[in-house]
């Protein structure tokens, strides 16, 4: 077991010397978990989360992870991890698209089963049609279980937000699952400079005595509990029960705002905040519509951009912050559904300012030239910003 | 979120019957406090302020009640035998003040006994039952005490006290956090001061 | 867990039932089925049906653990989830058929934050959690030799939804969803745990208690050391196959009794079982 020393959560994500190393996403994994001081990993392989998969097996080979092994398929991997997690340990997974949708009843129940776990999603492609390549179409439907989501932008945000999440996650009032999400293939495989802290260094371990609910070791009391309420009562009260659960849960993630604040900062950030144009985006089309920002401006075009860094919970104040001072908004996005363009829609009154688009899927990668050319589109047929709002063309579902 | 309609800006948490079904504070808005201070109706104070107030409150009540849980009930470590200790100091100085505890979170068969004890469940039932107008929750775990405190608010007009050892509860009237021994008994020592003045 | 201690003055607070747990309970003293009546148990009081044999089985179970102050139970979806809150030990309700999956990530963290003593996991399902939707969690914790107990609840059908067939309803019985009786055989699931390398394997009814006790009671120390553990209680539903409830134990005695073990586990249970008592069992 090579020697680490514990420090606080704090010298880890601000404090400690940075050094720089040139990783791809799934290395970026393998290097946050060998400093999470995580107790049990179990995987199972789906493109494009393996090779993360593989190098967690390397950190158990080498004793970063205690225990670790291959399960049988996504749904029961996330619930072996759930019972780890019920037993009072640190536990750490990671999947995607279809392998999200195999282990899909797990995710409200760990949300409601207030389980701190972390898992990195690596999002691609559903079925059917099959791909394995890049399409965060699960993030939408993964938005409602109850667990908190991150979305990073590349293999440094990936790093810090995993080694983050597991902090977030064990305060004894939030105590939730936190989907931690990327593009597949653009971060996963995309090989970028990465600063890391020191590997001799070690967040402090999970401790279960803080856990809002009863841990199952049969050392903390009581002995008699339910994790269902009233199943088997049908009356007002029995049904009252299990929808205060349901709300205490989502009330945990209002709580985790507060953590989130204090270690990842703000939930939006926004370039050129006082422009009249704003992409508000997340993950990779953030990357992307940052070099179509650059490209803009150099043409004497007002344009910022808000990257949403949490998805849940999702961060109302600061975008509708963000999105007052915008007469134009873009949301491109990598996924048909529009699934942040909702969640931007339904909290920004003025709807009429925001066009959700381009939006590629299936593994299309959206070129900054393709999100600088419907740019200028839209913004020519709005002149003056008035008039009747037009779909943006590019590969619109 | 629950059966309030439309978002209320100033949520305060008062004493109910509120409605059918309670919003859970956070989601109103409120925040928990950080250390050295609490909460009293959803606006937060410093500690000692929220002491005076769970002191009046305590002993201005008809049929003040401590609510221990399965974290104080049971000796399963020194802290939890210290914190129950001082929690039975505080109990005395409050004249009148009885305890009804928690001993576990399953629903109750056939039914409950309220009476000589109060479920997470249906904890309506224990405060109508023994018209309980003022009471204090210490020891029980937070996700259980949350339900609690919301179910007690949407059903009775019982005032609640929330003694954590952890970081607080929205969903009670008045909350403290971080509540080992010392701070009970901190709060005892005020209850003495308000009795004496 | 040592022994269940209340803190100093609160002992005339806690209810009469949990005063008799202190007092009377089966923490740590090693009892078993044939000392049933003279201790408090852990489950006395559930909502199942009058001549459950499913209800008598877990209670012959619990009765019989070693440890039970050091035992968690993973139960699933099904009439035993109905009884499991009443359970004065900790226990999981895990999802339909991954109780398996639950209890292999759960006996992994207990044994690494516990490495010095013995915190038993015991599976407890239905015959449709363990072999029909949970086939395939159960067979790959019994390959990959997780070390805890599973126990089979049979009453030869889905029970707590209305009495459908399950893959362990016997050929030609005519049930909901086999209109036309059910065509295909009973899974011959005792079998298929020996193919699958549990070190110990039995089949056994409420009928026969002492036996069951001794069984599962053998299954938990097996699991300890040695690997994956199978008990199939055959409990049959009176509400579903429409008997009497007090006819439950009569129709119990319809099944072989049968035991397998390993060499290995065989060795185990000899040199536990030749020691006097008070050294038998260690938590």
């Amino acid at each position: 077991m090579p020697a680490q020393k514990i420090v606080s959560p704090e010298r880890i994500f601000f404090e400690a010397p940075r050094e720089k190393k040139f990783l791809i996403g799934n290395e970026a994994v393998g290097e946050a978990i060998k400093r999470a001081n995580v107790d049990v990993v179990v995987v199972y392989p789906v493109t494009p989360q393996s090779e993360a998969a593989h190098v967690l097996g390397d950190l158990y080979a080498q004793g970063y992870i205690k225990d670790y092994y291959r399960g049988e398929d996504e749904f029961n991997v996330m619930s072996a991890v759930a019972g780890a997690a019920m037993g009072g340990v640190r536990v750490f997974t990671a999947t995607c698209g279809p392998g999200t949708l195999r282990a899909f009843e797990m995710f409200p129940c760990w949300a409601g089963e207030r389980l701190p776990i972390v898992c990195a999603f690596m999002t691609r492609g559903v079925n059917a049609p099959l791909t394995i390549q890049p399409d965060n179409i699960e993030i939408g439907w993964l938005a409602d279980t109850g667990m908190l989501i991150f979305h990073a932008e590349d293999p440094q945000e990936f790093f810090d937000m995993i080694l983050k999440a597991f902090i977030v996650a064990e305060q004894p009032d939030v105590h939730l699952p936190v989907g931690v999400c990327v593009d597949g293939f653009f971060v996963t495989h995309t090989r970028e400079i990465v600063e890391l802290p020191p590997e001799d260094e070690a967040l402090p371990p999970y401790d279960p005595s803080v856990s809002p609910v009863v841990t199952m070791d049969m050392e903390t009391v009581p002995v008699r509990h339910m994790k269902d309420p009233f199943v088997m009562k049908s009356n007002y009260i029995s049904y009252n029960a299990h929808a205060s659960w349901q709300q205490e849960v989502r009330a945990a993630a209002e709580r985790s705002r507060k953590y989130i604040a204090k270690y990842m900062g703000n939930s939006v950030e926004v370039v050129h905040p006082e422009a009249e144009v704003l992409f508000m985006t997340s993950g990779t089309a953030a990357a992307q519509a940052r070099v179509a920002m650059e490209r803009l401006r150099e043409e004497g075009i007002d344009i910022g951009l808000a990257k949403i860094k949490v998805i849940r919970p999702f961060p109302d104040q600061e975008v509708m912050e963000a999105a007052a001072r915008a007469r134009t908004i873009i949301v491109p996005e990598h996924n048909i559904t529009g699934w942040l363009a909702r969640e931007i829609k339904s909290r920004v009154s003025d709807n009429a300012k925001i066009f959700g688009g381009p939006r590629v899927f299936g593994g299309m990668t959206m070129p900054p030239e393709v999100i600088v050319t419907e740019t200028k589109k839209l913004l020519a047929e709005r002149g003056g910003h008035l008039g009747l709002r037009r779909p943006l063309v590019a590969a619109r579902g | 979120m629950s059966t309030l309609l439309g978002y209320k800006h100033d949520y305060k948490v008062r004493p109910g019957p509120e409605t059918y079904l309670s919003p859970s504070a956070a989601a109103m808005g409120i925040v928990l406090p950080d250390e050295k201070q609490g909460l009293i109706e959803g606006s937060i104070v410093p500690e000692e302020v929220a002491w005076e107030e769970i002191a009046k409150k305590l002993l201005a009540a008809k049929n003040p009640t401590l609510f221990p849980g399965p974290l104080v009930l049971w000796a399963w470590s020194e802290s939890a035998v210290a914190k129950a200790t001082a929690l039975l100091e505080l109990v005395a100085e409050v004249p009148g003040m009885k305890i009804i505890p928690m001993p576990d979170y399953r629903p109750k068969y056939p039914m409950i006994n309220p009476a000589v004890e109060i479920n997470p469940n249906h904890p309506n039932l224990t405060i109508w039952h023994n018209e309980i107008d003022v009471c204090a929750f210490a020891g029980v775990h937070c996700h259980f005490a949350n339900l609690a405190l919301k179910i007690i608010r949407a059903g009775t007009d019982c005032y609640t006290i929330a003694l954590c050892g952890q970081r607080g509860h929205e969903d009670a009237m008045i909350t403290l956090r971080d509540v080992h021994a010392a701070e009970v008994r901190e709060l005892t020592e005020t209850i003495r001061k308000i009795k004496k003045g | 867990m040592e022994a269940l201690r209340v803190s100093p003055g609160y002992e005339k607070i806690l209810p009469q039932e949990y005063q008799d747990l202190v007092a009377d309970g089966p923490f740590g003293r090693d009892l078993s089925v044939k000392d049933l009546g003279t201790f408090k148990e852990l489950i006395e009081e559930h909502p199942l049906c009058a001549g459950c044999g499913l209800g008598l089985s877990i209670r012959l179970v619990v009765a019989s653990l070693p440890n039970p102050e050091n035992t968690v139970i993973v139960g699933t979806t099904g009439c035993n989830s109905i009884l499991m809150p009443q359970l004065a030990m900790h226990n999981v309700h895990a999802l339909f058929g991954n109780q398996n999956a639950v209890a292999s990530g759960l006996r992994r963290a207990l044994r690494l934050r516990y490495p010095e003593k013995n915190k038993d996991v015991v599976v407890v399902a239905g015959d449709g959690g363990v072999a029909d939707i949970g086939l395939s969690p159960t067979l790959h914790s019994w390959f990959r030799q997780e070390k805890f107990t599973t126990i089979m609840l049979d009453n030869e059908g889905y029970s707590n939804t209305g009495g459908q067939e399950s893959g362990m309803t016997r050929q030609g019985m005519v049930v909901n969803m086999a209109p036309l009786g059910k065509k295909f055989a009973k899974m011959p699931f005792h079998e298929v745990a020996k193919v699958a390398n549990c070190a110990y394997v039995a089949t056994v009814t409420p009928a026969r208690a002492r036996r069951l006790g001794q069984m599962v009671r053998r299954a938990v120390l097996v699991a300890r050391e040695i690997g994956p553990t199978y008990v199939q209680i055959f409990c049959p539903c009176n509400t579903n196959y429409k008997f009497a409830p007090d006819e439950t134990l009569e129709k119990s005695k319809d099944t072989e009794v049968t035991e397998y073990m390993t060499p290995e586990a065989q060795a185990l249970i000899e040199s536990i079982e030749k020691k006097p008592k008070a050294e038998k069992v260690q938590s």
